[in-house]
């Protein structure tokens, strides 16, 4: 395959971006993305030109890592798949491809196709685990968690905390993310008490990170690589409104 | 702890958006099957004008409610619109959208378009303003003929909404003739399309409005969320199309030939 490629470069957090235009030979259809991306930078290390920096770690669709905003979709075309595991097959010889970088205020770029996305750490340092004094493990039976529960549970913590959901909203809202780690907790026993502390928390450094307010136009699940249900949304304002309003602190 | 402290969280600001525009829907579905009177006939559609008049200090406390709604609505979409911008101060060089729809992410424009047809609304039949002629006409019912409804009878010096008699010895009670002030706006061309598209934006900023409202205030269900959104639709569009049938029934002869 041939392909023209527009790609996002800036030097660092400083300097202003601006596209660059790649022409790519030689492509194979089973590569993935990233793949290609190697294949471009190895042609640019032997032409003597910078590389192009892009994130990436497992590459198999599991760390979140992988960021790229492919033809105005975070992590590209196909849905419920991560940059790192969409293959080139999904494209056609003669395309033209614009690669950025994953887009939003606490999103800033450092570096062409990086942006620090360390504002969701924060989120969930701010309350995004549980409370565990360590010692012997209990007995696995004490706390019973029904079959729905757990399944949904697990719907939720499928989020790998990528931020596709952060860069496609055109609000730059974090509401799926955060939603899904409120709602994971809130599921399960091990999450209540620290279940009203949490949301409150959570969404409160969601604030201060800069992250905008959710209009539900729903954007976030359809660019999840995860599926995740906007309907954890809806749950986290259940939450919210009711650890406000009996907010004890 | 001021009263728009609740800005400061997003979720709280959302929760406010969805409760004032239930408030407002809830007028809009009152007010658009209190119109559709009009079909009735001029005795109802004037009766029951006078009727809304005539609930004294209720009348104020209702609009002290809608203005009230409307403010906040206004003014918490407004900020969270300029708090949005800023979040994403950098836009994509090609901007797809997957899955939000053209009135989910227009909401703030066609908030503003309707800001400005309520307002030109509120002037031309509520205030009389932009066209007092049409609001100048009174209707008189008599007393003790039902509804019975004299128009047009030269008795000016009548006080509205009080019994007075008249020298042939009728019992007559002024009203105004609402009738006949819809008639006359829908009768222009130019007043009726402007209602017309406004009304469709209406119906545009609903369709995303009233399923957002839900997923706002918690209610999403595998179950019961995709007939919350259809059903938003089809009940958006039947308000709009409600609501339009009258200017369109006018301009046609339909109703109001007498006017
Ligand atoms: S590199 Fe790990 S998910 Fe893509």
């Amino acid at each position: 395959m041939k392909l023209t490629l527009y790609i996002w470069r800036q030097k660092n957090a400083k300097s202003k971006g601006f596209m660059e235009k790649h022409q790519l030979d030689g492509v194979s259809e089973d590569m993935s993305f990233l793949e290609m991306l190697d294949v471009l930078n190895e042609q640019l290390i032997h032409e003597g030109k910078e590389p192009v920096a892009f994130d990436h770690d497992c590459r198999e669709g599991i760390c979140g890592t992988c960021s790229l905003t492919i033809n105005g979709t975070p992590h590209g075309p196909e849905a419920a798949t991560t940059c790192c595991q969409l293959h080139m097959r999904k494209f056609k010889d003669g395309d033209s491809i614009y690669i950025e970088p994953f887009r939003a205020k606490a999103f800033p770029v450092i570096k062409d196709l990086i942006s620090d996305r360390s504002a969701l750490d924060r989120i969930i340092q701010a309350g995004g685990f549980i409370s565990v004094n360590t010692n012997q493990a209990q007995d696995a039976n004490a706390l019973p968690v029904s079959k729905e529960k757990a399944d949904l549970a697990m719907d939720a913590a499928a989020c790998i905390g990528c931020g596709a959901c952060i860069a496609a909203c055109p609000n730059a809202s974090s509401m799926l993310f955060v939603a899904a780690k409120v709602s994971q907790f809130a599921l399960l026993p091990q999450g209540q008490p620290e279940r009203k502390r949490r949301v409150l928390s959570m969404v409160e450094q969601m604030h201060q990170e800069g992250f905008g307010a959710c209009t539900n136009i729903y954007e976030c699940e359809a660019v999840c690589p995860k599926q995740v249900s906007v309907r954890f949304i809806a749950q986290m304002n259940r939450e919210y409104m009711g650890a406000y309003m009996k907010n004890e602190e | 702890m001021s009263i728009v402290s609740y800005l400061k969280s997003t979720i709280l600001s959302k929760i406010v958006m969805a409760v004032t525009g239930i408030i407002l829907l809830l007028f809009l579905i009152g007010h658009t099957l209190g119109n559709l009177q009009i079909f009735i006939g001029r005795e109802v559609f004037n009766q029951y004008a006078y009727f809304l008049q005539s609930t004294g200090e209720l009348l104020w406390v209702f609009r002290a409610v809608m203005l009230l709604s409307a403010i906040l609505h206004i003014v918490t979409s407004v900020y969270l619109k300029f708090y949005n911008l800023k979040a994403k101060p950098q836009k994509y060089a090609v901007t797809n959208y997957v899955k939000a729809t053209l009135s989910s992410r227009t909401m703030i424009w066609t908030g503003i378009a309707i800001a400005c047809f309520l307002a030109y609304h509120l002037l031309h039949f509520t205030f009389g303003v932009t066209n007092p002629e049409h609001t100048k006409y009174n209707g008189y019912v008599e007393k003790g003929a039902g509804l019975y409804v004299e128009y047009n009878m030269p008795v000016p010096e009548l006080i509205e909404g009080k019994y007075i008699e008249i020298p042939d010895g009728k019992i007559l009670f002024k009203q105004k003739d609402v009738y006949k002030m819809v008639i006359l706006g829908f009768k222009n061309p130019f007043i009726s399309i402007v209602y017309i598209i406004g009304v469709i934006i209406v119906g545009f900023h609903l369709n995303h409005a009233i399923q957002s409202a839900f997923q706002t205030l918690g209610l999403n269900h595998p179950r019961y969320s995709p007939s919350i959104i259809a059903g938003s639709s089809t009940f958006s569009f039947l308000i709009a199309l409600g609501l339009i049938s009258i200017p369109v029934s006018v301009l046609l002869g339909i109703i109001g030939g007498v006017a």
